[in-house]
């Protein structure tokens, strides 16, 4: 259904990877750049994120994740001493799924053995076999205390356009509450308090969900290039559900919440509170039953985000949109700048 | 008056340096008045009794051994208290740092006690109000209650670095009011006043202690505080001994 593109999309360009959050790069945390792309006129616009409030309406209602971002890569200790880094993808009470990585770049895939026993932060856990689905996933039994053990080893996920480590604070948004991300829900990352007050005060309405988010990439570009899912838990509470009901745009702040949102819609496009797992895959052609826009950060198109963009975007506007992203420099990924869809 | 209505059942509240002096009156008062609660410090034995002593009050108690100074500590606290509460009603930043005793003028102080004070005393505080007022200004709903010293406003020879905190802390609470405003999450500066604690003792071996101030009445302050219909003014220091029990 959807065709090819006539041209192939450029590649990013290195330099255009955010590699620290604009809070370290000499601007402030909400002092990143915004695109808008209006889907009405077909336009692209360039502006910057404080001046977020002038493209919304009084009684638009901002949506969130207030998921809080874990030190997520976790050292591990082979029974014959080699080091290992284990990131948690999905965090189920019964059974943990992670990856397996060499614990320096380029961080490749180990391959453990089933029945294997890890020393994490102290404590034991075994490997019980590999994910049916996703075999690079290995399924451990859950560590006990694992988050104390977790807050007290791990460090945030970094990938290879971030070269030194961040503070986990850095990756947290202002409004960051439970615990769970293995992830940044990073498009809600350049909010300052100072800057959600103004638009308060401009009518702008404000309702947070949770949506725990999973890895953005299994270190295999194989793998990765075939969109893994899996599932994610998230809750939207009856406070949010009513105010989407009553609001009449609502605008997801990151694809996290677009996934609940859509997740907790029923067919009559009234959102309910619920909480759970979603395994709900969006993309071309996919209903938006209660999303009536989305902020969003810049990822590389190979990225699964950009088939959920897809949901959004007809092809030759997406199209439009990332060349010129590249033309005009904007910074990608969780530190980079942002992109309005309306 | 544990025989009243709990006043502050189905809330939770934060107590740092829990494991002695206000600290562990606090705890005590809240787990009275029926709220659950999130303790830290750094000495574990003393922690988990005053842990224990109020979850024999029925409160619902997270302890959590943790060095206000370490980063990494705080980032553990809050996030095992929002895993566990999944959210903070009232903050109190009780933990404090005295410095060196007997009390050394500034002329001779060591910088990295000076250092060590601040960092207890002013930039914990701030951190783990930072990481904490996300989640009650989603809600518009928090309070938190910073534990100043008369030190702040009174030049007492000695008192250097534990001065100079507790004016900075105070700074930071009428700065931090002044960014809260429009909102429902409120801020104190709270002077308890000469109390018969550790640290009292330290700072003033000679002090008569009947002459001072029993923790558990000033926490009684704190209680009055927080349950107050007519919520006081934020951002100013607030005297314990005025605020009524």
């Amino acid at each position: 259904m959807v065709s090819n593109p006539v041209r192939p999309l450029p590649a990013l360009p290195a330099e255009l990877r955010a590699h620290l959050p604009a809070e370290l790069r000499g601007l402030r945390r909400d002092g990143v750049r915004l695109m808008v792309v209006d889907r009405g006129a077909q336009s692209i616009r360039h502006s910057r994120f404080i001046e977020l409030g002038s493209f919304l309406r009084a009684g638009d209602l901002l949506v969130v994740n207030r998921s809080r971002t874990m030190p997520a890569a976790v050292p591990a200790y082979r029974q014959d001493g080699e080091l290992v880094q284990l990131r948690l993808c999905v965090r189920h009470v019964e059974e943990w799924h992670v990856l397996c990585v060499e614990p320096d770049p380029p961080h490749r895939n180990v391959a453990l053995r089933e029945g294997e026993r890890l020393q994490v932060a102290g404590v034991e856990t075994v490997v019980r076999g590999r994910r049916a689905d996703l075999p690079l996933l290995w399924r451990i039994d859950p560590l006990r205390e694992g988050l104390e053990r977790m807050l007290r080893s791990g460090d945030p996920i970094r990938y290879s356009y971030v070269p030194e480590p961040v503070p986990l604070s850095h990756y947290e948004t202002v409004y960051a509450n439970e615990p769970g991300s293995a992830e940044t829900p990073s498009a809600g990352r350049s909010f300052s308090w100072e800057l959600l007050f103004e638009l308060r005060r401009h009518g702008v309405q404000l309702a947070d969900i949770v949506l725990h988010t999973g890895l953005s990439s299994l270190q295999d570009d194989a793998v990765d290039a075939e969109h893994p899912l899996f599932e994610e838990w998230f809750a939207v509470g009856a406070n949010a559900a009513e105010a989407v009901n009553r609001a009449p745009r609502v605008i997801a702040v990151g694809t996290t919440v677009v996934r609940a949102l859509e997740t907790a819609a029923g067919r009559d496009g009234q959102v309910r509170a619920i909480e759970g797992w979603t395994r709900l895959r969006l993309k071309a052609g996919s209903p938006l039953r209660v999303v009536d826009g989305l902020l969003t950060g810049f990822h590389e198109p190979q990225a699964s985000h950009f088939d959920l963009l897809r949901a959004f975007l007809h092809e030759p506007l997406l199209e439009r949109a990332y060349r010129e992203a590249i033309t005009a420099r904007y910074l990608w990924h969780e530190f980079g700048d942002l992109c309005l869809i309306l | 008056m544990s025989d009243g209505p709990k006043r502050l059942a189905g809330t939770v509240a934060m107590v740092t340096g829990a494991s002695r002096g206000l600290g562990r009156a606090l705890a005590i008062a809240f787990a009275r008045e029926g709220a659950a609660l999130a303790l830290c410090a750094r000495g574990i034995p003393a922690l988990d009794e005053v842990a224990n002593a109020a979850a024999g009050l029925g409160a619902d108690v997270l302890a959590v051994p943790a060095d206000v100074r370490s980063t990494r500590d705080l980032e553990r606290l809050v996030a095992l208290t929002l895993d566990r509460f999944h959210r903070v009603d009232i903050l109190i930043n009780n933990a404090s740092e005295l410095g060196p005793t007997p009390l050394p003028y500034l002329s001779e102080y060591p910088q990295a006690a000076f250092d060590d004070v601040l960092q207890v005393n002013v930039t914990a505080p701030f951190r783990l109000t930072q990481a904490l007022i996300g989640g009650m200004l989603l809600r518009n709903h928090g309070v938190v209650i910073n534990v100043t010293s008369d030190a702040a406003v009174t030049g007492y020879a000695g008192w250097g670095a534990y001065a100079v905190s507790k004016a900075a802390l105070e700074g930071l609470t009428r700065t931090w009011t002044a960014e809260l405003a429009g909102t429902d999450v409120r801020m104190y500066a709270v002077d308890p006043g000469d109390m018969d604690t550790d640290m009292h003792r330290a700072a003033m071996p000679d002090a008569v202690p009947s002459e001072l101030a029993r923790p558990d009445d000033v926490a009684r302050a704190f209680i009055h505080l927080v349950t107050s219909a007519e919520p006081a003014v934020a951002g100013h220091r607030l005297e314990a001994a005025a605020l009524g029990q």
